[in-house]
This record gives structure tokens, C-alpha cells and sequence, in this order.
């Protein structure tokens, strides 16, 4: 269990997919400049990497392990996450419309997300269990959308300031994520 | 007339359209292994192989390719490139291969290389795909090796390249700012390069 | 007839392009895989001498390394896998004898640079040499090793790494005697 809150903690906050691990940026830098946006893109890559971590474990474990294939792993999770993807976009078309409505245009741009092929190779380099995997893919989706949701609160307030021309959009926004980085580095003391 | 527009292609990628700098694609792999020199030049010629190894044969089949499933053909076909170079790297330089860790793999989901292939390859000849491919690789290259080579400095005090210790800097030596090795100052670095090329003219401003 | 093979034309497409990319693949794992065993080779081989100076060479069997000198039999190393904050951290534990620590190096770890990553430093390292085996716990849990401040889980995740697998595999070297 112990191990379960560190495994959890460390990914959701000393580790932080974004701030540390520099996993999602393009949906990060892209997609943090409203807070209704951020929340939607956030639980739609933590849904996904959940789903791409079960399968993916049972594809390495039952199938890329006995038959010691697993240099081919990279291709496979690959095709794993489109296809998870697509199917994930449709079931959520037939089931529920608004949910599709605010989810779908992101969905299509997760197959490219760094963060989700991530957590599968993270998953496998570490040999986790499928516990222990999960539980890393939970914490790396939530704090993968808290760092979303909080950098597009401070962005919404920053497009309002007056920077500097050439200071404007990016370059402010990569400054705003080290400020952000800093303080998530105090976590790393919690223990 | 061919050979100019071969110039045109292959340049453009340095400066016009700087993957890194100007288009802002591939930012996870060039911040996350931009610490040192050495781990710059192995991503950068990993990028290298597998966008000129994906351009050369999606060109080369660009016409038979069935327009309904080309994204997942040239998925496979990068993917492939990047199990090459994977497997290649940990071969012949084990550890360049355990410092770059998950970010060797992760070429595969860098916009850069499928960017290309839709946006270029798809539609041209052969051998512009060739030069779009050296371009925008020497393009990155010099971008991280920017990037990797400040921080490294500014991070450590000195520099050294494949276990060779180029220079130690006087007083950096002694009291590195380590801030520039760690995650916050990819970012620090990464904002404050990208404002200066603005404010130099070298790139536009938003 | 085409309408038909207008249809089917992409999943043949599909399919040979994943058979030639797996035949690629497959031909460069036969290539690379020998050589890629021999370099991790390489690397224990290099560490153990560091840990055994007078190493001239060592035997592996049942996940553990006993280590000669000519005939003479200097110790026995293995393996162990601690689970920290960044990730797995890879430890060469190495027995001057059946209860006590020639010595530990870390082989890879990926914790927080400044703080946890200061396990693989030559002062926290160094704190194992020599210790007996049920010494290996931090000060705070009654044993002979000092954690490394604001880095107690990795300090621990090593500690308790050595010590759960130098327990396992002294058990199994005092079974086979």
C-alpha cells in the first residue's frame, strides 16, 4: 500500500508528466489558454493513458514477453493507442453526445501525445505490476490536468497583462511553467 | 533550376521554419535531453535517421498509398525507424542510450517527424523529401545543440563532449547555477531564447 | 471485380507494410541482440572488478555471482532492485562472506537531481561497506545507515533493497551447501 501512495505521488507531483518529465507539452502550450479546455483535454489523456496502461500491460505480459518479442514494442503500443483512441472517440460518440461534443477535437490529437506512449514505456521500463501500473497512470493523468487547469487559470489572467511584444504568448507562458516547476520541486522534500 | 529549388528546400528548414524555434514542434524531446551536449547530439542524430529514413519512403510510395489509412501506415513506418535506432543506439553506445531513456522511444510520437511526412513527403518528390528531411534535422540539431550547450555551461560550469573535458569556466566551475540542468531551467532557458530571437528579428513576434 | 479490390486494396496495403516492417525489425534485433548481451556483460564485468580488486574471474548461477581470484574464493554479488521516487534504481550488491557487505554501487537510477539522486554518491554508497547484513536499515529503524536529508525514500527504497535480497540470496547460498 505504501509503495501504491509513493508510486502515486511521486507521479502526480514530483514527477509531474509536464513540469518534470516534459510529457504533453503540445496539448500543454496549445490548449492551457482556457480553463473549460484544460479540464476537458486533461480527463480525456487520463482516460486514455488508463486504458492504453491495461493494454498495453497485458499485451507485453501475455503476449511480447513469452514470446521474447519485445524489441517490436515500440510499434505495437503505438497502434495500441490509435486504435484505443479511435475506438474511445467512438464509444463516446454513441453514448454520450456532450461529452463527445466537449472531448472531441482533442481525442484525435492524443494518439500524439507524448504523455500516453509515455506511461506505457515508463510502465514497462519499470516492470511495475498491473497495480502498481495503474496506479502510475492515474497519478501521471491527474497531475498531468492539475498543472493543466492551474496554468490555464494564470494564462487566462496573463493574455489580460501587458508584456512585452516579444515576450508575448509562448515565450511568457514557458517562463509562467519554470515559476510552476520551482514550486512543484518543493514537493520533492515530501516524504 | 532543380538543384535551386533542392537549396530551398534544405534551408529553409535551418532558419525560416526552425522546427524548434519557429513551428515550436518537438519541444518535449529538446527540453527533456537538452541537458548535456553529448545527449543533444545522440537525440539529434536519432531525429536525423528516422525523419530522413520516413521521408524517403513515404515519398517513395506516396502514389499507392491508400489516402484512408495513411496515418497509420506512416505511424508503422516511423515506428519502425525509431525500433532501428533504439535497438542500434543500445547496441553500439550503451550509455548515450540509458541517458536519453524514454525519450529514444518517444521520437515516435515527435510532431516533427509525422508533421514532415503528412505535410511534405506525402506531396513531393523524392528528392526534396531528401532535403526537407536534412534541413529541418540540421535545423533541430542546431536549436538543441543551442539550447544543450547553455545549459550545460550555465548548469556545470564546463563542458565536455564524449567524456573529453573541453573547458572549465573560473568562477561557474566551482558554484554551478544548477537550475539549468534541472526541468525549471528548460523552461527558463527555452522562454528566454525564443523572446530574444523575436525581439532580434530572427523570428516573428505573435 | 474492382469495386472489390478497390476495397480490399488498403488492408493489403496495411498488411504488407507490417510484414516488411516486422521482417526489418527482426533482422536488426539478430543483429543488435548479441552485442547488446555482451556490452550489459561488459558493464557487470567492469563494476564487479571495481568491487573486487583482485577479481580474475567470476561465475554466474541462480541470479548470483561469486566472485574468484585464481582459485580462491573472494565473494559473491547479485542484483537488486529498489523502487524509489523517479523510478526502478538498479544496485550490484557485493558479500565479502555470507553476513557481511564488500560493498554497493548503483547501476542506474533516475531520482531527483540534488536531492535523491545523491544516492549514488561515494558518501551514501560508502556507508555500506563492511556493515553485517542485519545491520542494513536507516538509523531511524535501528540500523547503521544515515538517510540522506530530504531524500528518506530513496535513501530507504535502497536500503531496504539490499537488504530484502541479501536475506533472499544468502538463503538460497546456505541451501545448496
Amino acid at each position: 500500500m505504501n509503495n501504491l501512495i509513493t508510486i502515486f505521488l511521486s507521479m502526480a507531483l514530483i514527477n509531474n508528466f509536464i513540469l518534470a518529465k516534459f510529457l504533453g507539452l503540445c496539448p500543454f502550450f496549445g490548449v492551457s489558454k482556457k480553463l473549460s479546455n484544460a479540464l476537458s483535454m486533461g480527463v480525456a489523456v487520463t482516460l486514455v493513458m488508463f486504458i492504453a496502461t491495461v493494454a498495453t500491460w497485458l499485451i507485453n505480459h501475455y503476449i511480447l514477453i513469452p514470446f521474447d518479442v519485445q524489441y517490436m514494442s515500440i510499434v505495437i503500443y503505438i497502434l495500441v493507442i490509435a486504435s484505443l483512441v479511435q475506438i474511445v472517440e467512438m464509444a463516446i460518440k454513441r453514448t454520450n453526445l456532450t461529452l463527445y461534443n466537449a472531448l472531441g477535437i482533442y481525442l484525435p490529437l492524443i494518439t500524439t501525445n507524448c504523455a500516453v506512449l509515455g506511461i506505457t514505456l515508463i510502465n514497462a521500463t519499470e516492470a511495475y505490476s498491473l497495480l502498481e501500473s495503474v496506479v502510475c497512470s492515474l497519478g501521471g493523468g491527474i497531475g498531468f490536468t492539475l498543472v493543466l487547469i492551474i496554468m490555464s487559470g494564470i494564462r487566462e489572467r496573463l493574455e489580460l497583462a501587458d508584456s512585452p511584444m516579444s515576450m508575448k504568448g509562448l515565450p511568457v507562458a514557458l517562463l509562467t511553467a519554470m515559476l510552476l516547476g520551482l514550486t512543484f520541486f518543493g514537493f520533492g522534500g515530501m516524504i | 533550376m532543380k538543384t535551386t529549388s533542392f537549396w530551398k528546400e534544405f534551408t529553409k528548414g535551418i532558419v525560416i521554419s526552425n522546427p524548434l524555434f519557429v513551428l515550436v514542434l518537438g519541444l518535449c524531446p529538446a527540453l527533456a535531453v537538452s541537458t548535456s551536449v553529448d545527449n543533444a547530439l545522440g537525440m539529434s542524430i536519432g531525429v536525423t535517421f528516422v525523419l530522413l529514413g520516413s521521408n524517403i519512403i513515404i515519398s517513395a510510395i506516396r502514389k499507392i498509398i491508400p489516402n484512408m489509412v495513411r496515418i497509420p501506415i506512416f505511424i508503422v513506418i516511423i515506428a519502425t525507424f525509431v525500433t532501428i535506432v533504439n535497438l542500434v543506439f543500445h547496441a553500439y553506445v550503451p550509455s548515450l542510450y540509458e541517458s536519453l531513456g524514454i525519450y529514444l522511444p518517444l521520437i515516435v510520437v515527435n510532431c516533427i517527424i509525422l508533421g514532415r511526412a503528412e505535410a511534405f513527403a506525402s506531396k513531393n518528390p523524392l528528392l526534396h523529401s531528401i532535403a526537407d528531411a536534412l534541413g529541418i534535422s540540421i535545423g533541430f540539431m542546431l536549436a538543441l545543440l543551442i539550447i544543450s550547450f547553455l545549459r550545460e555551461t550555465l548548469g556545470t560550469g564546463s563542458l565536455s563532449i564524449f567524456g573529453a573535458r573541453l573547458f572549465t569556466l573560473p568562477i561557474l566551475g566551482e558554484h554551478p547555477m544548477a537550475i539549468f540542468v534541472l526541468p525549471p531551467g528548460a523552461f527558463l532557458l527555452m522562454g528566454l531564447l525564443l523572446a530574444l530571437l523575436r525581439r532580434l528579428g530572427v523570428i516573428k513576434s505573435e | 471485380m474492382k469495386t472489390t479490390l478497390k476495397k480490399i486494396f488498403p488492408v493489403i496495403f496495411v498488411t504488407v507494410i507490417v510484414f516488411m516492417a516486422v521482417a526489418l525489425l527482426s533482422w536488426t534485433n539478430s543483429i543488435t541482440k548479441d552485442k547488446i548481451e555482451f556490452q550489459e556483460e561488459q558493464q557487470i564485468q567492469s563494476m564487479l572488478g571495481e568491487m573486487f580488486p583482485d577479481m580474475s574471474r567470476y561465475a554466474f548461477e541462480d541470479d548470483i555471482y561469486t566472485i574468484y581470484s585464481d582459485e580462491a574464493q573472494l565473494g559473491y554479488a547479485f542484483l537488486a532492485l529498489g523502487k524509489g521516487y523517479g523510478g526502478s534504481i538498479n544496485i550490484l550488491v557485493g558479500l565479502e562472506n555470507e553476513t557481511t557487505i564488500k560493498g554497493i554501487s548503483i547501476i542506474s537510477q533516475s531520482e531527483t537531481p540534488g536531492l535523491g539522486a545523491r544516492i549514488g554518491g561515494s558518501s551514501f554508497v560508502g556507508e555500506f561497506t563492511g556493515l553485517s547484513i542485519d545491520d542494513v536499515a536507516l538509523k531511524q529503524d535501528g540500523g547503521q545507515i544515515d538517510a540522506i536529508t530530504g531524500a528518506t525514500i530513496s535513501s530507504g527504497a535502497v536500503v531496504d533493497a539490499v537488504k530484502a535480497t541479501a536475506v533472499e540470496r544468502v538463503k538460497s547460498l546456505q541451501e545448496k551447501e
